[in-house]
C-alpha cells in the first residue's frame, strides 16, 4: 500500500503539497481515506502523456478513418433515400425540372397500391424470387454436398462451377439470348436432342408461359454457385468428430443427415436464402437484357415496372413512391428473417 | 458386455506408427486401464476397437466376432470422446436421448426417457437437462459425454480420458461413481488415461502403452511392486521413484549387472545419523497428512514420503539405506 503512495505521490505536481500532506498521515487501515488520496492525485496529474505523445487520440483517429467513408454513405445513400421520401409526396417529374412542385399527401401511395400492373409486377417478382430460391438453395446444397464428400479432384470441379458466378450479369444476359434462339441456339437444340421436339417449335424468350422459366434457369445457372459456397462453408463446418460420434451411437447415414448435417449447415443455408432473396427481389440487367420485361409483360419484374415508371413515364413522384414501398416491404422481411436467423443460431 | 480382444494389431499414420503389434483381451465384465503418455498409443488403440480407425495389421474380435469391414455402427461399442464431442444444436436431453433413439435399438418414449432421467442423476447433470450443451462448462460437458455412453448397454465402453477435465473433487467421486456402475453392471470398460490415481484405483487390469507398444499388463499390485521394466516402474508411485546408480546407498542385494536402483518410499530406511551420516536432508514439503522429504546423497537427489511428525528438520544428517529395492539393468530392463 506503501509502495502505491508514493507513486501517486510522485504523480502529484510539486506546487500542490496540501495533497501530498494528505497522503503521508495515512495509515493502512485507512483505505477509503487512502482511496480519495490517490484519486486525488491521479486527478492532480497533468493531462495524459500517453495522448501528447501520439498527437491524437484512439478516438480521434477513429473519426478521422471513418468520416470519408461516413460522409460518402449519407451523400450517396441516405440523403438519395431522404429525398426520395420527400418526393413521394410530391408531383416532381425529372424532366420538367423548372415546372412548380407541389405537394399533393398520399395520393401517390394511393394510386400505386391500387394500380393493378404494379401488382402484377409483384406478383412476377414473387413467382422469380420462389422458383430462383428453391431450385438455387436444392441444386446448392446438394452440390455442396458432394463436394464435401472430398473426391479426387473436388478442387478443381470447385472452381469449374464458380465460374458462372464470376461473370458479369450483362455477359450472362447476352450469353443466354444467344443460347435460347429458337433457330441456333443451343439450348433449343440439346432440349429437341433428348426429347425428339423441333428446336424451332417453341421460343423460351418469346413465349408467354416458357419466358418466367427462361429468366428462372438463367439466374439458377448463375448464382446456384454462389449458394454452393455458402452451404459448403456450413458444410465443413461441422467437425468430424460430430460424426464420429454419432457413427458410435448407432446413427444411419439418413438420420446423420437430418439430425446433424441440416440443423448444423442451416443457419448457412438460411444466410444464402436470405442474400438471393434481397439480391433477387431486386433483379433488373439479367432481365432486362434477356426479355426487356416481355412478352407483354410476363417477366415484367417489380424494378423495370419502377425503372419504366420512372424514366419512361417520368413520374417521378410516383416513382419514389413505390421504391419507398418496396424498400419498407424488403427491409421489414428481412429483418424478421433475420430475427429468426440469429435465434436459429443461438443454438 | 462382450469379451473384446485385440490380435497383433498395428497401425500407423504416414510415419508415424501409432501402435505396434498390439495384443490384449479384455474379459467379459473387466475394467482395464490403459496407463501411458501422451502420443503412446492409447487414443488410437480405442479408436481402432470403435472401428473409427481401420488397423493397418491383426484383428479386432468383439464377443468372439471378427469386426474387420463392421462399421462402427455395427459394433455397438460407447465411446467418450476426449473434445466429448456433444451435439452442439441439441438439448443436454436430446444429446442423451440420441444414441437410445436409433432405429436399431426400438425403445419407447418412456423408455427413453426413464434412461435419460436414470442417468443424468448419475452423472449429476439432471439439473441441467435442458440447457443448449454448447452452454455448459467444461466439466459438465464431459458428464454429458460420459452419460451418453452410460444410457447404452453397448458391448464395451470405451472412455478416453473421461474425467481430465474435472475438477479434483468432482474427478474424485466421478472415479468412484464409474467404478461403482462398472461394477453393477458387469460392464466391459477400457479406459485410456495418463493419470496413475485413476488407474491404480478402478482397474481390475492396467496395461501400460509406451511408443505404441503394451509394455505390461497386469493388475495394479502387480505393476506397481513388479514393473518389468524401468518406464513401468516410472509410470507408477508418488512420489516418482527413486532412480539411483548401483552402489550409491548401502543395503540390498543387486544381481549381477545392476546398473540402476529403483527406490520408492518403502524402499528406504532412514535413521539418525550418528557420525555415520550419508545424506543430509534438503527440503521438507508439508502435504498436511504426509510429507515429502528431499533428500541429498553424494550429489544425488531423492524424494520419500515421510510422516509429518518426523523430528527432522533441512540441514539434518541422516543415515539412509535401501530394504529390498527394485534392480534394473544397462537395458532397463528389471533384475530379479
Amino acid at each position: 500500500m506503501t509502495a502505491r503512495f508514493r507513486l501517486s505521490g510522485r504523480a502529484v505536481r510539486p506546487d500542490a503539497p496540501a495533497s501530498r500532506f494528505l497522503v503521508t498521515p495515512v495509515t493502512d487501515t485507512d483505505t477509503s481515506l487512502m482511496d480519495k488520496a490517490a484519486a486525488k492525485a491521479v486527478r492532480a496529474t497533468p493531462a495524459p502523456l500517453a495522448f501528447r505523445v501520439r498527437g491524437l487520440s484512439d478516438r480521434s483517429i477513429a473519426w478521422l478513418f471513418i468520416t470519408p467513408t461516413i460522409a460518402l454513405l449519407l451523400a450517396i445513400n441516405i440523403f438519395p433515400l431522404i429525398w426520395a421520401v420527400y418526393l413521394s409526396f410530391t408531383n416532381f417529374r425529372a424532366n420538367r425540372p423548372n415546372a412548380e412542385i407541389n405537394g399533393v399527401g398520399l395520393t401517390n401511395y394511393q394510386r400505386v397500391l391500387n394500380d393493378p400492373d404494379i401488382w402484377q409486377a409483384m406478383q412476377t417478382t414473387a413467382h422469380f424470387v420462389f422458383w430462383t430460391i428453391l431450385l438455387q438453395m436444392l441444386i446448392g446444397f446438394a452440390l455442396a454436398y458432394l463436394i464435401d464428400r472430398k473426391f479426387r479432384g473436388h478442387a478443381f470441379w470447385t472452381t469449374v462451377i464458380l465460374i458462372p458466378m464470376m461473370l458479369s450479369p450483362a455477359v450472362v444476359g447476352n450469353f443466354w439470348r444467344f443460347l435460347y434462339q429458337p433457330q441456333i441456339g443451343l439450348f433449343n437444340y440439346i432440349y429437341s436432342f433428348f426429347t425428339g421436339v423441333p428446336p424451332s417449335s417453341f421460343e423460351m424468350l418469346g413465349s408467354v408461359a416458357l419466358s418466367p422459366w427462361a429468366i428462372i434457369i438463367v439466374d439458377t445457372w448463375m448464382w446456384t454457385p454462389y449458394v454452393m459456397l455458402i452451404c459448403l462453408a456450413g458444410l465443413r463446418s461441422i467437425p468430424d468428430y460430430i460424426y464420429e460420434a454419432a457413427e458410435v451411437d448407432r446413427a444411419s447415414a439418413w438420420r446423420q443427415f437430418w439430425s446433424i448435417t441440416v440443423p448444423m449447415a442451416l443457419p448457412f443455408i438460411m444466410l444464402a436464402v436470405l442474400f438471393r432473396a434481397i439480391e433477387n427481389f431486386k433483379m433488373f440487367d439479367m432481365v432486362v437484357l434477356l426479355t426487356g420485361g416481355g412478352p407483354g409483360s410476363t417477366t415484367e419484374v417489380a424494378s423495370i415496372t419502377l425503372k419504366r415508371e420512372a424514366f419512361e413515364s417520368w413520374r417521378t413522384g410516383r416513382a419514389s413512391a413505390f421504391a419507398i414501398i418496396l424498400f419498407v416491404a424488403v427491409f421489414g422481411l428481412a429483418n424478421i428473417y433475420v430475427k429468426a436467423l440469429n435465434k436459429v443460431k443461438q443454438r | 458386455m462382450a469379451e473384446v480382444s485385440l490380435q497383433n494389431i498395428s497401425k500407423s499414420f504416414g510415419d508415424a506408427q501409432a501402435v505396434r503389434n498390439l495384443t490384449l483381451t479384455i474379459r467379459d465384465g473387466e475394467f482395464v486401464v490403459l496407463l501411458g503418455p501422451t502420443g503412446a498409443g492409447k487414443t488410437t488403440t480405442l479408436r481402432l476397437i470403435a472401428g473409427l480407425e481401420r488397423p493397418d495389421k491383426g484383428r479386432v474380435t468383439i464377443g468372439g466376432q471378427d469386426m474387420a469391414g463392421a462399421a462402427p455402427a455395427g459394433r455397438d461399442v460407447a465411446f467418450v470422446f476426449q473434445q466429448y464431442s456433444l451435439y452442439p444444436h441439441l438439448t443436454v436431453y436430446e444429446n442423451l436421448a440420441f444414441p437410445l433413439r436409433s432405429p436399431a435399438r426400438r425403445l419407447g418414449a418412456d423408455e427413453i426417457d426413464r434412461r435419460v432421467r436414470e442417468v443424468a442423476k448419475m452423472v449429476r447433470i439432471d439439473h441441467k437437462l435442458e440447457n443448449r450443451s454448447t452452454r455448459l462448462s467444461g466439466g459438465e460437458m464431459q458428464r454429458v459425454a460420459i452419460g451418453r455412453a452410460l444410457v447404452r448397454k453397448p458391448s464395451i465402453y470405451l472412455m478416453d480420458e473421461p474425467l481430465s477435465s474435472l475438477d479434483a473433487k468432482l474427478r474424485g467421486e466421478l472415479r468412484l461413481e464409474l467404478k461403482r456402475i462398472q461394477s453393477e453392471l458387469g460392464s466391459t470398460l477400457l479406459y485410456v488415461t495418463h493419470d496413475q490415481i485413476e488407474a491404480m484405483t478402478m482397474a481390475d487390469r492396467i496395461g501400460i502403452l509406451n511408443d505404441g507398444e503394451l509394455v505390461q499388463l497386469g493388475t495394479p499390485r502387480e505393476i506397481y511392486s513388479n514393473p518389468v521394466n524401468l518406464h513401468v516402474a516410472a509410470r507408477l508411485g508418488q512420489p516418482h521413484i527413486n532412480l539411483i546408480p548401483e552402489g550409491l546407498v548401502p543395503g540390498g542385494r543387486p544381481p549381477k549387472g545392476t546398473k540402476t536402483i529403483g527406490a520408492r518410499t518403502e524402499h528406504l530406511e532412514i535413521h539418525a545419523g550418528n557420525g555415520t551420516a550419508n545424506a543430509e536432508i534438503d527440503w521438507i514439503e508439508h502435504l498436511g497428512d504426509q510429507s515429502h522429504l528431499h533428500m541429498r546423497i553424494a550429489g544425488h537427489k531423492l524424494v520419500t514420503l515421510a510422516n509429518p511428525y518426523v523430528p527432522v528438520s533441512p540441514g539434518d544428517k541422516i543415515m539412509l539405506s535401501l530394504k529390498d529395492p527394485l534392480y534394473f539393468g544397462g537395458d532397463g530392463q528389471r533384475l530379479v
